[in-house]
């Protein structure tokens, strides 16, 4: 707990539409992450918590507030994160076909990621690390997105999303389209292969039992 | 979303401004002008470019021309006065006027006709989605409709229906039994292309989860029947109102060919005997029957779709899979009979009046002569090139366009609202009242209405494929938003607007043909298959091989683009795709001669 926090929230808020259609869909959230914690996020449908993925992925911009990482900015109002701090958040979608491109094969996906994250071209040895700590078959990796099963295809957005050597990892209901074995067995491995790289996790989830697991929980309620 | 609409309605106003100014000032940019007639006196060596023009108009002291004149004709206009007539120096508003009235009747009946034929085409589709049996595309029948052109229908239901069986009048506007023909010429081809649009977004709907979901929790079919209509209505919004102009402007030829007394008529007419008067009071009527189109189609997509939708809510319809067998051989067929005419037609003489005038299709001359005593089959082979050429030009210049347009958003709005309104006839007798009538100003013109429908289209496929989740969550592989652009939204883009370009080829290649037909496009001898069938429908009762021959050619070639289309629509869709392309290329590798 010494370690400073690598990812902080500090009062963001996020706003859906302008003028009079205008409407809050995140009320003021902080939060800080350090190296290998973990945090749940949990509340109820509309509460927010897709939005505060979004924004910490800096997928969107929040309405005010902003989020540091290693204590930089990352994304505030008026900016996204720069492409050469790119890689420092990746994220595990709730569909993991959203992390790959769907007529290439999940290797093209995983190696354009690192090669423009990293600026590496020899990706194998990362790609080869990632698959082992996220417990996938290098094989199943020359198949397409829809070609694989479901659990399969989260650990390979898993996979993606650690390749690239990121300090923060969102993970936005990884396991609710899952059967409840699998989602065990990926939620064991995203929480494990986040202690074992020493990645702050924010974990957007409905299922208590996860959320448990996590180091800590935060619930957000939705904007009035 | 508020500084979109502001952007859309600056757009609609600075080009609505811009329209009435050119609009007014039509005179002073006509040959009468001054400056051109100087300019060709002059300089005889020299293009009438706009420069040229403006160059003279400064010498002459002209510089205050259009805006004066436009601002002069303008006053008039709202004192309730079109002007008079250049030709009889009659009033013109009376004429113009009625002139619409007969327009917008014909419209109506056309419309009524184009909804039965459109509820006819999908009604199949719909009813194998409440037996669950979804399938993908239109059918034949849609694209045979679609292809037919209107000058050709009207003229072979006047040939078949008036004459020969004489169960209608051939020609005038006396009562409703004189309505009928013309509004079966103009509205088949709508109602088709709706139809088609319709079968196409419905079968896409029943691909989307929802109406999975709504099966199994047993929904009934007239609720799931409204569901899926409703969604599909919503993709097909914005084409109704281009399909509504296109049935006003396109009643030209069938107005001249059934001699009805409407607008287009009027316009063409005027244009004719160069009076431009006559000509502003029917492009002023044309444009105020566009704003209220746009207006009315703009209201309907907001009842369906509930106004502006954030990204992402309308979810894109999965990418089309599947059977293109029926495809693959309409395109060998097609392609194959084609290149057949193009093969024995085109080492023929199109030129040389040497048979006998309209000598019968026979061994030496299987397509006959015309009515110079000109090879038929060699005047087809030869004009296919000459309107296919173009065509394929146009098409392509106009997906580039739509592109780069779809990009500005609202701000292309205005002038595609205008443009869209445009019928391309009107746009070639404006384009000929300036420049003379040529193959190239004949193009333009097509261009000219080319582009919107497809850079709306453009939008909107732009708008499906940027809320696709895996290309939403590209930026997190550090993907940069120009690589997006290039290599992940256009490649989903550029398949189903070709598709939709090609769509239209026939189309383009008709409005072509059409100016063609009407004198404004490409001039005689040239073999052109609108010049064809002008030349032919004189004839089409004592020898409808006239307009046989090139009317094949015509619908050959309409049924090859849709089906091609239809196969490029499967592309990058894995292994399935790349084997039906490397098919067909090596059908059409088999059939090419040499």
């Amino acid at each position: 707990m010494s370690a400073s926090p690598t990812l902080t929230i500090a009062g963001v808020t996020a706003v859906h539409g302008r003028g009079a259609q205008a409407r809050a869909t995140l009320a003021a959230t902080s939060l800080d992450i350090r190296p290998g914690e973990s945090v749940a996020v949990v509340g109820r449908s509309g509460a927010g918590k897709s939005t505060l993925a979004d924004i910490t992925l800096g997928l969107r911009t929040p309405a005010a507030g902003r989020v540091l990482v290693g204590g930089t900015e990352w994304c505030t109002p008026s900016g996204r994160p720069s492409r050469a701090r790119r890689h420092l958040v990746q994220g595990v979608p709730q569909d993991p076909l959203a992390a790959f491109v769907p007529r290439w094969t999940l290797r093209r996906s995983i190696e354009q990621a690192v090669r423009r994250l990293t600026g590496e071209h020899d990706t194998e040895s990362r790609v080869r690390r990632a698959a082992e700590l996220a417990q996938l078959d290098l094989g199943l990796l020359d198949r397409r997105p829809t070609e694989v099963s479901g659990g399969q295809a989260q650990r390979a957005a898993i996979v993606r999303a650690i390749a690239p050597g990121p300090a923060v990892l969102v993970a936005d209901e990884p396991t609710s389209a899952l059967d409840a074995g699998t989602a065990d067995a990926v939620s064991a491995a995203l929480l494990s292969v986040t202690q074992e790289l020493d990645i702050s996790l924010l974990l957007v989830t409905h299922d208590p039992s996860v959320a448990e697991r996590c180091t800590r929980t935060l619930t957000i309620t939705a904007p009035r | 979303m508020r500084h979109r609409s502001v952007l859309g309605i600056a757009s609609r106003l600075g080009s609505g401004i811009a329209l009435l100014l050119v609009a007014g000032a039509l005179p002073w940019l006509s040959q009468r002008d001054p400056a051109a007639s100087v300019l060709r006196a002059r300089y005889a060596e020299l293009e009438p470019t706009p420069e040229a023009l403006a160059a003279i108009r400064a010498e002459l002291g002209l510089d205050g021309g259009p805006v004066v004149t436009s601002i002069r004709w303008w006053s008039g206009v709202l004192r309730g006065d079109l002007g008079t007539s250049w030709v009889s120096g009659a009033e013109i508003g009376p004429g113009a006027w009625s002139a619409l009235g007969v327009s917008v009747t014909l419209t109506a009946f056309a419309g009524v006709v184009a909804l039965a034929i459109a509820a006819a085409i999908v009604t199949p589709a719909v009813l194998r989605v409440l037996r669950d049996r979804p399938q993908r595309g239109s059918g034949p029948v849609g694209v045979a409709l679609t292809a037919l052109p209107e000058f050709l229908l009207a003229s072979t239901l006047l040939v078949v229906v008036a004459v020969q069986l004489q169960l209608l009048p051939p020609y005038g506007w006396t009562g409703l039994h004189t309505a009928i023909l013309p509004a079966l010429s103009l509205g088949i081809p709508a109602g088709g292309l709706l139809g088609r649009l319709l079968a196409d977004a419905v079968a896409g709907v029943t691909e989307e989860r929802w109406v999975n979901v709504w099966l199994l929790a047993g929904a009934r079919h007239g609720v799931l029947l409204v569901g899926v209509l409703r969604r599909a209505a919503a993709a097909v919004v914005d084409q109704l109102g281009l399909v509504l102009i296109g049935l006003l402007g396109g009643a030209v030829a069938v107005e001249q060919v059934f001699a009805i007394p409407g607008l287009g008529r009027y316009l063409l007419g005027a244009a004719n005997a160069q009076d431009l008067p006559a000509l502003q009071a029917g492009v002023l009527l044309m444009a105020l029957a566009a704003v209220l189109v746009g207006v009315v189609a703009g209201l309907a997509r907001r009842a369906l779709r509930g106004g502006p939708l954030p990204p992402g809510a309308l979810p894109p319809p999965p990418e089309r899979r599947g059977d293109d067998r029926a495809a693959r051989w309409t395109v060998g067929i097609a392609l194959s009979l084609l290149l057949l005419i193009l093969a024995l037609g085109l080492p023929r003489d199109p030129y040389t009046l040497a048979h006998e005038r309209l000598a019968p299709p026979s061994g030496e001359l299987p397509f006959g002569a015309d009515a110079s005593g000109r090879d038929l089959l060699a005047r087809v082979a030869h004009g296919t090139l000459g309107t296919l050429l173009p065509s394929v030009g146009i098409v392509l210049l106009a997906v580039v366009v739509a592109l780069l347009l779809a990009v500005l958003g609202e701000i292309a709005r205005g002038p595609a609202e205008i443009a869209n309104a445009t019928p391309p006839i009107l746009a070639g007798v404006i384009i000929a009242a300036l420049l003379g009538p040529s193959v190239g100003g004949a193009a333009l013109a097509v261009l000219w209405v080319t582009w919107p429908p497809l850079t709306a289209h453009a939008a909107a496929l732009i708008d499906e494929a940027s809320a696709m989740p895996h290309i939403r969550w590209l930026p997190l592989a550090g993907v940069s938003r120009f690589e997006i652009w290039v290599r992940h939204v256009l490649p989903a883009t550029i398949p189903p607007l070709l598709r939709h370009g090609m769509l239209r080829l026939p189309g383009v290649a008709l409005a072509l043909a059409a100016l063609g037909f009407l004198g404004l496009g490409a001039q005689p001898p040239l073999p052109e298959w609108g010049l064809l069938l002008a030349e032919g429908i004189d004839y089409v009762e004592r020898a409808p091989w006239t307009t046989v021959a090139p009317a094949v050619a015509l619908i050959l070639t309409s049924v090859l683009a849709v089906a091609v289309a239809g196969i490029r629509g499967n592309r990058g869709n894995g292994k399935g795709s790349r084997r039906s392309v490397a098919a067909v290329r090596a059908q059409v590798g088999s059939r090419e001669p040499a």
